[in-house]
């Protein structure tokens, strides 16, 4: 018998999903509402609650005393700061700008001053002059995964794209340099690809469906604005393998700035950097309430911040956005539900 | 009818005769054939040749001096919202142009040399900013964040699933 592909089985399974999948979007479904609803609440393991910190989009350049290296090192302060301590840091990649070691190792460096342990996933500007190398010398695995006071936390590598460069002969500079770009045309959507995938599949294999999870790729688990790559291509299948959980936590980075989704039994938060804003993109917000003020240009630490996730005894979980000037609208400010 | 009658309506005729004569004339001189389809080709390119030409310019670090490039916090040209422009900036301190921002983006945030206004460099960059805001009602002056057009991802797109498109 042949074997079918999680896309092929994804493909069938979505004859009769589209409504649901869309429906998610916007308004619990039957199935959604096992994961948000009072009964299905109610059984979710107890846990011990705790907080933990998320730093993200450094994109430091090989430059002595850049300003961005002084941005990431308040970031670090402010973690530092908080008060109760957080239990750990999450680093949800582009940490480096143009994939050089020395940005990595500066990073590090910087990074290494928490004062609690941290975990980080690689982004695409740390990635394609090597292919990871550097990256992985450093911080080792690109994905991962922990237990935490009962909760499940993962990390993945969602910046994986086709090989566009071997039949263009590009340099792997030339390979970075069109990865760098936003908006590059030629570069394709990224995704985590099959290997990791059928790696997500064994590692919750044995979790029961109340265990809370928590999972941090560097780009949205939602089609967002794929011109950006504000998506990532196999998050269908990611959230298929996680369609079992009653309740999962997604946290991005690769946007640079406040934004938030839910899908299913899905709740997932964009995150600030600590090297310049993003504008959003010319779609609409599925949440439009969620989202953060226009910033000022000559205010070079305006739009970006760190940020505190307070996970609570039945899994909920609050994000709140440390911005480093005044950028959010009261409603953010009191922190958003995850 | 008497015969005054009758002159006077022949003079008029003569002179509403003349009168259209002349408006024919004139509009005879002055109208301009439309560009033909080659012409209209040879225009579009050569707009073409500068937007391109100011995309690689918004993506080139070049025009600063610490790695930044106007493309770090303005893709696709976002943010810069050209249908607002000339208007009263306060990074600037006075009613500006689109293209005076962009040399106070060059100077300030980027730490490079401000180009001329006039330059070709520039007017490409304009250009390039204004053709991702194709079709955006001018809004002097207006307190709004206005999107580039949207633009449509490379090969795989779309994805099927999950989208607020």
């Amino acid at each position: 018998m042949k074997k079918i592909s999680r896309r092929e089985f994804l493909g069938v399974s979505l004859k009769t999903g589209v409504a649901t999948m869309f429906a998610g979007m916007f308004a619990p479904t039957a199935t959604s509402m096992m994961g948000l609803g009072g009964i299905a609440h109610a059984s979710t393991k107890k846990l011990s609650p705790f907080t933990f910190a998320v730093l993200t989009d450094a994109h430091l350049y090989d430059i002595p005393d850049h300003k961005f290296d002084a941005i990431l090192a308040k970031g670090v302060a402010d973690v530092n700061s908080l008060k109760p301590q957080p239990d750990f840091v999450l680093y949800a990649g582009d940490l480096g700008q143009s994939g050089k070691e020395a940005e990595l190792i500066k990073g590090k460096k910087i990074l290494d001053k928490l004062k609690m342990p941290y975990k980080i996933i690689p982004g695409e500007h740390d990635y394609y002059l090597d292919m990871g190398k550097a990256w992985r010398g450093l911080f080792g695995d690109e994905h991962w995964s922990f237990d935490h006071n009962g909760s499940h936390i993962i990390g993945m590598n969602s910046i994986l794209v086709e090989d566009f460069w071997s039949m263009a002969n590009l340099t792997p500079k030339e390979r970075m340099g069109r990865m760098e770009e936003l908006e590059c045309h030629r570069c394709g959507l990224w995704g985590v690809g099959e290997k990791q995938l059928d790696w997500l599949e064994k590692d919750v294999k044995k979790l029961s469906p109340d265990t809370p999870i928590i999972i941090m790729t560097h780009s949205p688990l939602w089609d967002y604005y794929p011109r950006w790559n504000f998506q990532t291509l196999d998050a269908p299948e990611i959230r298929m393998l996680l369609r079992k959980f009653e309740k999962v936590m997604a946290i991005h980075g690769h946007v640079h700035q406040v934004v938030y989704n839910s899908i299913g039994n899905i709740s997932s938060a964009g995150l600030l950097s600590t090297s310049w804003p993003w504008p959003y993109p010319p779609v609409e917000l599925p949440y439009p309430n969620i989202k953060m003020n226009r910033v000022d240009p000559g205010d070079f630490e305006d739009g970006l911040g760190s940020h505190k996730i307070d996970v609570a005894t039945s899994f909920d979980g609050e994000i709140n956005y440390r911005a480093f000037s005044d950028l959010l609208p009261e409603n953010v400010k009191r922190g958003v539900k995850l | 009818m008497n015969i005054n009658h009758t002159f006077q309506t022949l003079k008029l005729a003569v002179v509403s005769v003349m009168t259209i004569s002349t408006l024919l004339v004139v509009a005879e001189v002055d109208a301009k054939k439309p560009f033909n389809a080659v012409e209209k080709e040879d225009q579009m390119n050569m707009l073409m040749a500068a937007v391109k030409k100011g995309d690689d310019l918004w993506h080139n670090p070049g025009l600063g001096s610490n790695g930044l490039a106007c493309g770090n916090c303005h893709p696709d040209g976002s943010a810069t919202n050209p249908h607002t422009w000339p208007k009263y900036q306060t990074n600037l301190g006075k009613v500006g142009t689109l293209r005076e921002m962009i040399n106070w983006c060059i100077a300030v945030p980027m730490v490079g040399k401000p180009l001329a206004l006039d330059s070709e460099d520039m007017v490409a960059m304009e250009a390039y900013v204004m053709y991702t805001h194709r079709g955006v009602a001018i809004a002097p002056a207006k307190d709004e964040q206005h999107g580039a057009v949207p633009v449509v991802s490379g090969p795989g797109y779309p994805n099927a699933d999950a989208g607020n498109r």
